[in-house]
């Protein structure tokens, strides 16, 4: 068992590993976690996927760019491989959150939504990626598929963002208690409301905050 | 009632370039997608059909008494050249190509890759084709393709392109070689075909706005080779390059003040750019257009198009080499007619170089 400095030494490594996009050190010290008793449940929270809310900041604030931001995912998902399986059913306080992602039909932008789903991984849920160019239908029968607390839907272009009441509709149709989320730079807060969607995000740094409001407020799972 | 053109639209842009005075304020659409449904055409049609495509943004261009020439262009070039796979627009919501295949899927594929015949690659043929026409019609060539940045980027995928910049920089570069070398081949066999002096090439960089990269990385992989390209392209003999550095791209205008456009050249900005920014970097050398945002045009009223023009205008409308009104990037497909003739109205309002005939 770590001692509690050697501990927060160990959780202050895996942050620096994933901002300073090394992988080599995210999954050294992820081993040196598991080997010295640090709970894997805490080496990614207050670890691996601190570290990677730290870069979603520096992303906001354009001191790392996209190339960075992959990199440190790169080195997040390096720890989060080794750690993942050792946590205990009982670590998490709640349930694990589930999200469907994708770009809308016709538009093929994903640098901006892969961004998001990092987020959303590094905070713990488990994503659904559909990827781009996503037939409409597809995230309704998506979320009836897995039950998913979220929809995320985005697009890049005026053009595209038109289909997305229509995803929200049939969304809605088939699953009242989904909630809604849209992203990308053609969207806005009202954009947003117009369209019927439950919530916005202007980037993927506030992503995951902006979904776990969203849940609370709808008052549904979260 | 308004007035009237006193030029041509041949006669106003060759006069721009030519450094001579024109009437107006000359109007850019930018509108591919657009020009296709306005016709009644497929939106995919001003890609992969050269007759459709030179036939509808023709008539558009008349119906809108706009004054750029028709292209057949998309963003995504070098992945169908290089040797990947591309789908052409279907549905109601899309608006351009995508690809499908990257030629480009590991390390090992970048050492295998080879310069492709620009005789036969990907939408070259078509290009080609659609040129011809340009010719036949007496009117400027209009040879399309994207920044070596963006090129490499399609020819790998972006997120690929933005690992290798930090961990391979070695295969970065030498995509980078291949597309500028593969624009700089496609560009010989056209100056072969139709002669340097008639050309207007056309490029787009998107990939290498600061929305993906900063500008150093602009400075150490963009840069170099967008300089070089244009230099080698001005040495053939072009007069005019028409470059559209898209999207977010304040901290690289310091670089690409030294690339070299023609005398002069033409770029064009997005709404991300100040037009006055623009007019300080670019307006010795070349003609500014832009940068009216699009999302506006696709979804704002009639009266806020009006008043963006109108304070585009009120900007630019006197930079030293001219300024041409246009989108900020392409126009959507769906973007309503009343709209894009804000923009027109906008030039016929306040366009205007000469004074009133009345005043005079
Ligand atoms: C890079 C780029 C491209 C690349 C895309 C590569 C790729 N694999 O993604 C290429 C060259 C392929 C391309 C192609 C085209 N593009 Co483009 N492109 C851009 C550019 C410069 C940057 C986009 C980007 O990746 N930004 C970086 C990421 C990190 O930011 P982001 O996407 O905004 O995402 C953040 C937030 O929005 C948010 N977010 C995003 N999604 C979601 C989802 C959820 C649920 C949430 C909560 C949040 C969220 O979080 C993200 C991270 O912080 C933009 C300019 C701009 N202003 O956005 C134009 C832009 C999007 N493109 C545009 C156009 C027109 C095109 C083309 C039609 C051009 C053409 N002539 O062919 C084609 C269309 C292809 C197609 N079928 O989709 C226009 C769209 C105009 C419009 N109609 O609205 C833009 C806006 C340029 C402009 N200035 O007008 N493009």
């Amino acid at each position: 068992m770590a001692s509690a400095e050697r501990t927060q030494e160990i959780l202050k490594g895996l942050r620096e590993a994933v901002v300073a996009y090394d992988e080599e050190a995210a999954a050294r010290l992820s081993k040196a976690a598991l080997a010295e008793g640090v709970s894997a449940y805490d080496a990614v929270r207050q670890g691996l996927a601190a570290g990677m809310e730290k870069v979603g900041e520096m992303f906001a604030k354009h001191e790392y760019f996209v190339p960075e931001v992959l990199l440190c995912s790169d080195a997040l998902y390096a720890g989060l491989d080794i750690l993942r399986p050792h946590i205990r059913a009982g670590d998490a306080s709640e349930v694990r959150k589930q999200i469907v992602l994708g770009t809308v039909e016709g538009d093929v932008h994903d640098i901006g939504k892969n961004l998001v789903k990092i987020m959303f991984e590094a905070a713990g849920w488990l994503v659904h990626d559909l990827g781009t160019d996503v037939k409409l239908e597809k995230f309704a029968e998506e979320q009836a598929r897995t039950n998913a607390d979220i929809v995320g839907l985005s697009a890049l272009m005026t053009s595209t963002m038109l289909a997305m009441p229509r995803v929200i509709q049939m969304i809605k149709a088939r699953s009242p208690g989904a909630a809604v989320m849209v992203g990308g730079a053609p969207l806005s807060p009202e954009i947003a409301r117009q369209y019927g969607a439950d919530g916005y995000a202007r980037n993927a740094g506030e992503a995951v905050r902006e979904a776990v409001n969203m849940l609370s407020r709808l008052g549904t799972k979260g | 009632m308004a007035r009237q053109d006193r030029m041509t639209s041949p006669e106003r842009m060759a006069d721009l370039l030519g450094g001579r005075p024109i009437d107006r304020v000359p109007l850019f659409l930018f509108a591919k997608g657009f020009s296709a449904v306005n016709v009644g055409y497929p939106v995919a049609s001003v890609v992969n059909d050269p007759e459709k495509s030179f036939r509808a943004q023709v008539w558009t261009q008349e119906m809108y008494g706009h004054d750029e020439e028709p292209r057949l262009s998309y963003a995504i070039y070098g992945g169908w050249e290089f040797g990947g796979e591309v789908k052409f627009p279907t549905g109601e919501f899309a608006q351009a190509p995508s690809i499908s295949r990257y030629p480009v899927q590991s390390e090992a594929d970048v050492e295998k890759l080879k310069l492709p015949d620009v005789k036969t690659a990907g939408i070259l043929p078509l290009m080609m084709e659609f040129c011809r026409l340009q010719e036949k019609a007496g009117r400027p060539i209009v040879p399309s393709f994207e920044s070596p940045f963006t090129t490499a980027g399609n020819i790998c995928g972006v997120s690929t392109l933005c690992r290798w910049m930090l961990k391979r920089p070695e295969l970065v570069h030498r995509l980078l070689r291949l597309a500028t070398d593969h624009v700089l081949e496609m560009m010989r066999y056209w100056v072969e075909t139709f002669g340097a002096e008639r050309l207007r090439p056309n490029e787009g960089a998107p990939t290498e706005s600061n929305n993906m990269i900063s500008a150093k990385h602009f400075a150490e992989f963009a840069f170099p080779y967008v300089k070089e390209l244009h230099g080698k392209l001005l040495a053939m003999g072009v007069k005019h390059i028409a470059s559209h550095i898209c999207g977010e791209q304040n901290a690289n205008l310091p670089y690409w003040a030294q690339v070299p456009m023609g005398d002069p050249g033409i770029v064009s900005f997005g709404h991300e750019v100040d037009l006055a920014t623009a007019v300080k970097y670019f307006g010795d050398t070349c003609v500014i257009a832009g940068n009216i945002q699009p999302a506006v045009i696709q979804t704002g009223t009639p009266e806020q198009v009006y008043q963006l023009c109108g304070q585009a205008l009120a900007k630019a409308k006197y930079a030293p080499r001219g300024f041409i009104l246009m989108p900020g990037c392409e126009l959507s497909p769906l973007t309503p007619p009343h709209n894009v003739y804000m923009m027109k109205k906008a030039v016929t309002d306040f366009g205007w170089y000469e004074a009133v005939p009345s005043d005079v």
